[in-house]
């Protein structure tokens, strides 16, 4: 009798280990999403954070985005609520993917990505300069243009 | 890279490449985009609406999807 107590006991002790370990993982709700889903995420108190330079964000953000270069994504949130859901974008996704990946392993819960970036963003952006202030020399001629702004050096 | 992506979007996507210290235009439209670092890369659809800039050296991954973004 007193053997079968103990095989209960240590049964009970194992499946509630196991519970801890299986909540305490977190990241359930964590991946990527649409347009439409990061409103909604948004809406709901997420934390909206772009992961590009100053001078990307500087030319345009999703309204309501806090700009922290990936480089610095660690450490400003070390203060974050490890509860708070958290979307990241960049302007093609490559960064915010791997932002998600730094943020889930410092024990973030529920970590979004915007795989499409904010090149393909269908909603309003703020911050961007007018296109009509560029003059002749910045229209296109019917076609999408890539400007590459370089030097020498 | 940009010269193999600009031989291979010929057609589609016209690309401008600015020397900022040789163009006397260069700073100016750079300027204009708010942009403070080179290289920078602003991709602009069709209607000359802004899709996306992004700064610094890039792989080759990363400009083709946003090439591919544009409208």
């Amino acid at each position: 009798m007193k053997g079968s107590k103990w095989i209960i006991w240590a049964a009970v002790a194992v499946v509630g280990v196991v519970i801890v370990v299986l909540l305490s993982s977190g990241g359930a709700s964590s991946g990527t999403i649409t347009n439409a889903r990061l409103l909604e995420l948004q809406a709901e108190g997420a934390r909206l954070v772009d992961v590009r330079t100053e001078g990307e964000f500087a030319a345009g953000y999703i309204p309501g985005a806090e700009n922290i270069p990936l480089g610095a994504l660690m450490i400003a949130a070390e203060s974050w609520d490890r509860t708070q859901p958290v979307i990241l974008y960049c302007a093609v996704g490559d960064r915010s993917a791997e932002g998600m990946r730094l943020l889930a392993s410092m024990g973030f819960e529920r970590v979004y990505d915007l795989p499409t970036g904010i090149a393909q963003w269908d909603g309003q952006i703020a911050g961007r300069p007018a296109v009509a202030d560029a003059g002749d020399v910045a229209a296109t001629n019917g076609l999408p243009v890539l400007y590459e702004f370089y030097t020498d050096w | 890279m940009v010269d193999r992506l600009k031989t291979e979007y010929e057609g589609i996507v016209e690309f401008r490449l600015i020397n900022v210290e040789a163009d006397p235009q260069g700073s100016a439209l750079m300027a204009q985009y708010n942009a403070q670092y080179v290289p920078t890369f602003v991709f602009l659809n069709s209607d000359g609406s802004q899709s996306t800039i992004v700064v610094g050296a890039q792989s080759e991954d990363v400009l083709r999807s946003a090439l591919d973004a544009l409208k």
